[in-house]
């Protein structure tokens, strides 16, 4: 497939950097990496997408797309059609964050919107017409939250949304209804996994609301001990109401990994100073590494970079490293497609460069 | 209608017999459909299986089975197996079936949060005032009675506002 120069020019762009939100920036991020916040949004004068003709599907691609680019919500807003591009263009903007598993994964006329620095981004035709998302770096859910406000409203004066006083905005799975809105916090929990701490805290977070999940959502394993904390309910509080539950656990949740890493050090400092250094060993010398046995090592690096047991590397090398050593990020970085073997391969050598390690 | 075999009864059983190209309406009463001794009598179909099993786990099913949305064409029964609204009119056309699914899935079912302005300030303002109940009521519980006196101004404020808002209207008109 032809894909216009523009198009390949502007994917190109984002291969060779990664989004803000890796910064390691903003409060509480030794913990937290980063924060989300998801709309689900409908047209009011069109079936939900499952139950939409091929023609209305593309119709409301067209309109919403359209109206993207008059919102002028960010500037360099970039939009791809995702028909239009490869797989692994797909998957790569599913690592990148930007695209859901399942926007990536479906089919028909879908696409998605995104800004320079990868904050703002857009799906169209997802499971619902729209489905803003804001990104932050840190525990920022006010921030994100007040920006994703915005660019609702800014959309809202050009598209007419599905909403009704009763049930709040109207979307195709009743598990999103209301305000529509999903909230979720990033967060980087080694030490909690290692004292097996981890299951008593799911099960209190459960009881007020909310869920864990892997880092890339529904049905994935926790990779590199990342997990993503989200709210459960869209209907009966308030978006600022739900804000504020999370923003009474999330630092709790932060304060039990800070004591379960403090634990460590004291009664086992020698265990842990090994497990850290042969990590960060591994990843130095390894002629080979899988994606997990990546994200594995880094997990352990970037908390003896926090515990100060390490310093001659910086967190945002790491988090930017947990993302660029997926499998779409190290074909896009090569410039051609891989089998999981070679990809290992060079998954280990793009790692020593990027630790300063001997070639 | 009356059953046709001893035509007293009503006709609760209704067969329909296909012979060869030969199709045959039955209407009988139970009595008289046992005694033919038919063995499609007595035998649910897998539907009818289901829809009882549904029936058991999800009383509101039975009631909405038969309902189905005027815009987009789905059947309430579709959505309870796949679990997708098919366009924003099943909201009202299922709101019966709806609420008690939202009370289990949400523990509520009346949106409090953001309004499109679209919808109208009136709404904006009833749901803010909602929203600030609900903080009183939280302000009272922890003895904050200062905070609680800064909430009840505010929702006075905005129904005072809300009220003068209906007199213009009402002076407007006339
Ligand atoms: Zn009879
Ligand atoms: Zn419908």
């Amino acid at each position: 497939m032809n894909y216009p120069p523009a198009k390949i020019k502007k994917m190109r762009e984002l291969y060779s950097k990664t989004g803000e939100w890796l910064r390691g920036t903003g409060p509480e991020s030794d913990i937290v990496i980063s924060t989300r916040i998801r709309l689900a949004r409908n047209l009011a004068n069109f079936p939900f997408l499952h139950r939409a003709t091929e023609g209305q599907r593309k119709e409301v691609e067209r309109l919403v797309r359209e109206k993207l680019k008059e919102a002028t919500l960010t500037k360099d807003l970039h939009y791809v059609k995702l028909s239009e591009v490869s797989s692994v263009d797909r998957l790569f903007l599913m690592e990148r964050r930007l695209i859901s598993r399942e926007h990536a994964g479906g089919d028909g006329e879908r696409g998605v919107a995104f800004g320079k620095s990868e904050t703002i981004s857009v799906m169209v035709n997802e499971e619902d017409h729209l489905r803003i998302q804001v990104i932050r770096s840190g525990f920022e859910l006010r921030d994100a939250w007040k920006t994703i406000d915005e660019i609702d409203n800014t959309l809202e004066e050009k598209l007419h949304y599905a909403f009704s006083p009763r049930f709040g905005y109207l979307t195709a799975c009743p598990t999103n209804v209301g305000t529509g809105m999903r909230a979720s916090v990033m967060m980087h929990l080694p030490a909690l996994g290692l004292a097996h701490h981890i299951e008593k805290v799911f099960n209190a977070v459960g009881k007020l609301g909310l869920v864990v999940r892997g880092i890339y959502g529904e049905g994935t394993q926790a990779l590199g001990d990342l997990f993503q904390i989200s709210n459960q309910f869209t209907l009966g509080k308030s978006e600022v109401e739900i804000l504020e539950i999370m923003e009474g656990v999330v630092p709790r949740i932060a304060g039990y990994e800070r004591m379960a890493r403090k634990a460590l050090i004291t009664e086992n400092k020698e265990q842990l100073e090994d497990r850290v250094w042969r990590s960060y060993g591994m990843l130095k010398v390894a002629r080979m590494l899988s994606s997990e046995e990546a994200m594995h090592l880094l997990s352990q690096v970037r908390m003896g970079v926090n515990l100060g047991l390490i310093n001659d590397i910086s967190v945002e090398t790491l988090n930017e490293l947990f993302i660029l050593t997926l499998p779409a990020h190290l074909q896009k970085l090569e410039g051609k497609e891989m089998e999981a073997s070679e990809r290992n391969v060079i998954r280990a050598s793009y790692v020593r460069k990027r630790l300063g390690a001997f070639q | 209608m009356k059953c046709e075999s001893c035509n007293k009864r009503h006709a609760t059983v209704h067969l329909t017999e296909i012979n060869g190209n030969e199709k045959r309406e039955r209407h009988l009463c139970e009595e008289c459909a046992q005694s033919l001794n038919n063995p499609l009598v007595k035998m649910p179909t897998p539907a009818d299986i289901l829809s009882s099993l549904i029936n058991q786990v999800a009383p509101e099913i039975g009631e909405m089975s038969k309902t189905t949305c005027p815009a987009c064409g789905l059947s309430y029964l579709e959505f309870r197996s796949k679990g997708r609204l098919g366009c924003p009119m099943d909201y009202t056309a299922f709101k019966k079936g709806l609420v008690p699914l939202l009370e289990k899935m949400h523990g509520a079912s009346q949106h409090i949060g953001k309004v499109p302005s679209r919808a109208g300030k009136e709404l904006v303002v009833k749901n803010e005032v909602l929203q600030l109940r609900k903080e009183l009521d939280k302000a009272v519980e922890k003895e904050d009675y200062e905070k609680a006196a800064k909430i009840r101004d505010r929702i006075f404020e905005l129904s005072a506002s809300e009220d003068k808002k209906d007199e213009g209207t009402v002076q407007q008109d006339g």
